[in-house]
């Protein structure tokens, strides 16, 4: 922002309170750590229960079955053939994008600083173009997996965790919009540059999230419990 | 600092001059007056409060209990909490007493002229405060450890349900809960089930209880054995009846419309009268 | 730096607290479309998208067609759907989205709207809109407290009627259920909300010597969505109730009928906000304190309330995240905790008691703090050992995430985990333990001023005494073994949420009515009433206990006439208490409406909210405060230790000696 002619350099200030900019950025960073510890909880909740169901495999009911359901099956219990997983590739793939998409936010945030506030411009709307991307994909990847949602616990997790992502995604993807428009506005700009970092920082988190999921999905697939108790009935004794 | 008390007591004889100064000036500080009215409070309030350790017990006991040695242990813990607990409850009533009853109060809508001294901190009050509840908090935690490690070694099965052992002489018991009654099915006589709970006396029990819909939670009133009973698991509890008689279970976890009505009764009685019980059920394999 | 305003709609600069600030360019008039929205808005435009949703879903699934539990699907998502309208609806037409949408294309607020926003000049409606200011944040979440308050005050006395009632059922047990459940999530929702929302918000910057809190319009977003979670609640009775208690154990739960998916949404909307509010009650107290506030300086109702805002920022989505779990069994037919498909009952129950044992400090310890906070000025002390207090606040926080599965010693789940979670329970008495330590220390040798607000603090340290003792029986495995489930644990954290929180609460707004409504609190009233709740609570949950060690579970309708004369004990006592509730709440009305007005600083207290005009300007300080000693600098020099002229003032001898001579020296 740009000092009035003849008026001392100063630094931005806010038009409602009147603080300097750059206690708003701090305030605001401080918002965004808050922010993190709750959705840190939330996404720590979803791999508690992922965790927490694979190692118990109640009632043999963690993998799923080999054939598909359908949801309006779900009150059968599946038979219990070869389990087919998700495939663990397009949760890898979306990683990837979303990681993309954070780097290509880091590179306009520092170019921004530089004072080339149409790089950030440009690299921010590819960043949302790759957001948007790896939204299809997870959509997609929702649609094509080989069980339905009540198709056993694992099933279950595996859509929680890609309906967490979806969601997200969604907010990255308003974050990015935003920080686009907002460079064209001229509000996010070299001298108050401190909500393109928030986003990156977001972004970050989110790629972390994604990471969490794309491990799991990896690598906890068939559960440690072969032999769990049957369920209502006592089988020996 | 100078020296406490100087101001408080002047009438009094100096105290003898080879005394440690420490011990001078507690002397002087329990020659204060409230200090003496504080002491004196505790003292009562403690004597009043101390017999609710046996009147816990009494109330629990009031339907026959206890019909066990881990309900006799749970209600032993009960009355040595209750003691250690019941000094520090009554010093905190008796300033809370004494501060409205016995330091000046006033009254109005006027702000008070005068203010109170300034004490901001007694570091010797908060070590000993800090000592005393942080001891004792050592203590219940020692003691409850222990006391669950016997009732664990009397009552939970250490062992998974189909890793028990197979001798005779532990009996054990499928309890399984469902809306909204308790079933109990005894393998080792030819799966006999009832619906109210015999038992022998003086002769180890272990349950493996489970549940076919929601969560119940199985409890023996009496012989203060409390497990939950959850669909796909089976979670394995304990006890040895020392007692003959009826007692009470009931379900302890909300099970739904009917959750109030989910109880039956235990019926605790001598080994011959058991086994005569099984026979007539058709089970075999006596013990 | 001087600058001529170019025109009305083109940037220009303000005047912001006496100092002129370039501004963006003003878009119409200030506030812009926030001129035509407020509550009436939002409700209608709330209950038009719930009732159109509800009716399409309705329409669009077939007749006859059944859950997984057979339970007809039509209600099920038609009554979700319903709730998602509704909120949606209400939030738009409230205008909380406008604020997102300005920043998505990057209008920025100009002074002249904020000043809007924040309800300058709006007079009475600005309680009925988006109103950005803490203070009338504040206010508006004491009166939605109230209203919570009697919901579940209402509930409690039908479900001690049906207790009482021992003859018969006066209820039938679906609604008896569901009349439990709903009594207590609606009391925890309250009493989560009741320091948090109006003290800590009305206070809290006041306190602190700020302006407003850090983040105004998310401070009014977390109130409004307080209110838009209430209609879920509510409408959750007319759709089959919540009938498995306020912990919903699954999966009880997704056999309940549609009412669960109300309790679900109420729950994941009530997160969100606790959440918001708690974020901006962090930042507001780590970055807006006044110039010279250092944490030696601050005083401990801050304390109080930043740790409260810690544990629910870190637990409550535990919380949620649990309920839309339970929302994706019931009607996505996931399994998370249904045991036939993999799920595990002991999932929910350990993401239930992550959120549900910090949640209890959450309610606790903000109404620890407004004690603190009064103790001070009605004994004309400095709050003893101020430190201490501290480090029991930090110890309570610290240990809360460590203990949650002391909910579930019985349930089997892990019967070696009962021993660490024994140890990490009994070890937080330590740092409770010194809260009292520091209440008992500042009641030593003060006159106390006896007024209604520091005779709450008796009360409570009474109650929570109790409930503390009773809770290191809980605490114990083998005692909880007995006590597991029983109506002994309903008198032990009602000792604690009832008997210390609420009646906490009772004094803070007490304490803080006069600066909050500008109206002096009528107190003969509202001890009369205070005293009276105490005693009734007293006989309904004392003989509550002993129903409990007889051993009656909790949430029957119907027991052994064993329990009858304990019940019936209860149930008068509950009565009792219902009057008493009702007199302080004819105090707070009373007072409200035709009260006298209050002077800026009625208690003498030194600490800076009383410091500012009341009713608080807008902008609560016309300068900010600089702050230079500690907060609670009241009294003289201590007689005993610096006196050396008796003949100054009343000796202590004198001073000591005479209230002892009579036990009550009136």
């Amino acid at each position: 922002m740009s000092t009035p002619a003849g008026g001392a350099v100063t630094l931005p200030r806010s038009p409602t309170t009147g603080e300097p900019m750059t206690t708003v950025a701090r305030r605001s960073l401080g918002g965004l750590w808050c922010f993190l510890v709750m959705d840190v909880s939330g996404t720590l909740a979803l791999v508690i229960s992922y965790t927490y169901l694979w190692s118990l495999n109640v009632n043999n009911g963690w993998a799923p079955p080999g054939a598909s359901l359908n949801a309006s099956q779900t009150n059968a219990v599946p038979a219990k053939g070869t389990a087919t997983f998700a495939t663990e590739w397009p949760f890898w793939a979306i990683l990837i994008g979303v990681t993309c998409a954070m780097l290509l936010m880091w590179w306009g945030y520092r170019q921004l600083l530089s004072g080339r506030p149409g790089a950030l411009i440009g690299l921010g709307t590819l960043s949302l173009i790759v957001i948007v991307a790896m939204l299809v994909a997870q959509v997609w990847q929702m649609a094509t997996f080989p069980f339905g949602t009540g198709n056993g616990a694992y099933a279950s997790a595996v859509y929680a965790l890609t309906a967490s992502n979806v969601a997200h995604l969604l907010l990255v993807a308003f974050l990015a919009l935003g920080i686009v428009l907002r460079t064209r506005a001229g509000v996010v700009s070299s001298a108050v540059p401190y909500q393109a970092r928030l986003v990156t920082y977001w972004l970050m988190w989110v790629s972390i999230a994604f990471l969490l999921g794309a491990l799991l999905t990896s690598f906890l697939l068939d559960s440690p419990n072969v032999n769990p108790t049957t369920f209502g009935f006592f089988t020996t004794q | 600092m100078t020296e406490p008390g100087a101001v408080g007591v002047t009438d009094e004889p100096e105290a003898p001059t080879n005394r440690p100064d420490s011990e001078h000036r507690l002397r002087q500080w329990l020659r204060r007056p409230y200090v003496r009215a504080i002491v004196i409070l505790t003292l009562i309030l403690s004597l009043v409060m101390l017999p609710l350790g046996w009147l816990i017990v009494a109330a629990m006991n009031g339907t026959g209990g206890p019909a066990s040695p881990v309900m006799s242990s749970i209600q032993l813990t009960i009355i040595v909490l209750t003691v250690a607990a019941v000094p520090i409850t009554a010093f905190v009533f008796a300033v809370m007493l004494y501060s409205l009853f016995g330091w000046r109060h006033v009254r109005g809508e006027q702000v008070p002229k005068d203010d109170s001294p300034a004490i901001r901190t007694n570091t010797i009050g908060v070590v000993l405060w800090t000592a005393v509840s942080s001891a004792l908090a050592v203590f219940f935690v020692a003691w409850g450890l222990v006391a669950l490690a016997q009732i664990t070694a009397n009552s939970y099965g250490t062992l998974p349900a189909n890793e028990q052992p197979q001798d005779l002489d532990p009996l054990i018991v499928n309890v399984t809960g469902q809306q909204w009654v308790w079933t109990f099915e005894y393998p080792q006589h030819d799966r006999v089930t009832s619906d109210v709970l015999y038992l022998p006396v003086d002769r180890p029990v272990y349950f493996n209880v489970t549940s076919k819909d929601v969560i119940h939670n199985f409890w023996a009133v009496e012989l203060g054995v409390k497990i939950d009973a959850n669909p796909g698991a089976v979670t394995q509890t304990g006890v040895t009846p020392n007692k003959v008689g009826t007692f009470n279970l009931r379900c302890a976890e909300l099970c739904g419309m009917h959750h109030a009505y989910m109880q039956t009764r235990i019926q605790v009685m001598p080994q011959q009268d058991f086994t005569s019980w099984v026979r007539e059920m058709g089970g075999g394999r006596t013990a | 730096m001087t600058l001529t305003a170019a025109g009305p709609s083109a940037a220009g600069t303000a005047e912001v607290f006496g100092d002129h600030v370039p501004q963006p360019a003003q878009h119409g008039r200030p506030g812009g479309v926030m001129r035509h929205l407020n509550a009436g808005t939002g409700i209608a435009l709330g209950a038009l998208l719930a009732i159109a949703a509800y009716l399409v879903t309705d329409l669009l699934i077939a007749p006859g067609a059944t859950t997984f539990t057979f339970a007809p699907t039509a209600p099920l998502y038609a009554y979700f759907a319903g709730l998602c309208g509704w909120i949606v609806g209400f939030t738009v037409g409230i205008g909380a989205l406008v604020g997102p949408y300005r920043w998505l294309i990057g209008r920025e607020l100009t002074h002249a709207d904020a000043e809007y926003l924040a309800g300058r000049n709006l007079g009475v409606s600005r309680y009925f809109k988006f109103t950005t200011d803490h203070k009338v944040v504040g206010v508006q979440y004491l009166v939605v407290t109230l209203v919570i308050f009697a919901l579940g005050g209402t509930l409690a006395m039908l479900i001690r009627t049906e207790l009482g009632v021992t003859w018969a059922e006066v209820f039938s047990p679906a609604i008896y259920n569901s009349m439990i459940g709903t009594h207590g999530i609606a009391m925890i929702i309250g009493m989560i909300v009741v320091v948090m929302g109006p003290l800590a918000n009305f206070i809290g910057p006041l306190m602190i010597g700020a302006r407003d809190m850090a983040y105004p319009r998310l401070n009014a977003l977390s109130l409004w969505l307080l209110v838009a979670a209430l209609p879920c609640l509510i409408s959750s009775l007319f759709f089959g109730g919540i009938q498995d208690g306020w912990s919903v154990y699954q999966p009880l739960a997704s056999q309940a009928p549609p009412g669960m998916l109300g309790y679900q949404m109420t729950i994941v909307v009530f997160a969100i906000s606790t959440g918001v509010a708690s974020v901006n009650v962090m930042i507001t107290i780590l970055m807006m304190r006044a110039k010279g506030m250092t944490w030696s300086r601050t005083p401990i109702f801050i304390y109080g309330i930043f740790a409260a805002a810690l544990m629910g920022l870190y637990a409550f989505p535990f919380y949620m995240y649990s309920q839309l779990l339970g929302m994706g069994d019931l009607l996505a037919g996931t399994s998370f905790f249904n045991p036939l498909e993999g799920g595990s009952v002991w999932l929910y129950e350990n993401l239930f008691w992550l959120l549900g044992h910090p949640e209890v400090y959450v309610i606790l310890i903000p109404g620890m703090a407004v004690m603190m906070e009064i103790i001070p000025v009605f004994y004309r002390k400095p709050l003893f050992a101020q430190n201490m207090a501290i480090a029991g606040i930090v110890g309570v926080v610290a240990l809360s995430g460590l203990v949650w599965a002391h909910h579930m010693y019985m349930t089997g789940w892990a019967p070696a985990a009962n021993y660490p979670f024994m140890l990490s329970t009994e070890l937080i008495s330590i740092p409770v333990g010194l809260l009292v330590l520091v209440v008992i220390g500042t009641m030593w040798r003060g006159t106390v001023w006896t007024r209604l607000p520091v005779m709450a603090v008796y009360a409570v340290v009474f109650n929570k005494l109790i409930g503390g003792i009773t809770g290191v029986y809980l605490s114990d495995v083998p005692v909880d073994q007995y006590m597991h489930g029983s109506m002994f644990v309903v008198a032990h954290f009602h000792y604690m949420l009832m008997g210390a929180g609420l009646f906490g609460a009772m004094g803070g707004i007490a304490y803080y009515f006069p600066k909050m409504t500008g109206r002096l609190f009528d107190e003969r009233t509202g001890a009369f009433g205070l005293w009276t709740a105490f005693l009734g609570f007293q006989l309904t949950f004392g003989s509550m206990f002993v129903a409990g060690l007889q051993g009656q579970p909790r949430r029957v309708l119907q027991f052994d006439n064993l329990f009858n004369l304990s019940n019936w004990i209860s149930t008068i006592g509950a009565y009792v208490i219902g009057l008493g509730m009702l007199l302080f709440l004819v105090a707070i009305v009373n007072s409200w409406l035709l009260g006298r007005p209050a002077p800026a600083n009625p208690w003498g207290s030194k600490s800076l909210e009383w410091q500012t005009a009341t009713p608080v300007p807008l902008e609560n300080f016309p300068t900010l405060p600089v702050v230079t000693g500690p907060p609670y600098d009241y009294g003289v020099p201590d007689p005993y230790l610096t006196a050396t002229t008796p003949a100054a003032g009343p000796t202590p001898h004198q001073a000591a000696a005479q209230p002892a001579a009579t036990a009550d020296p009136r």
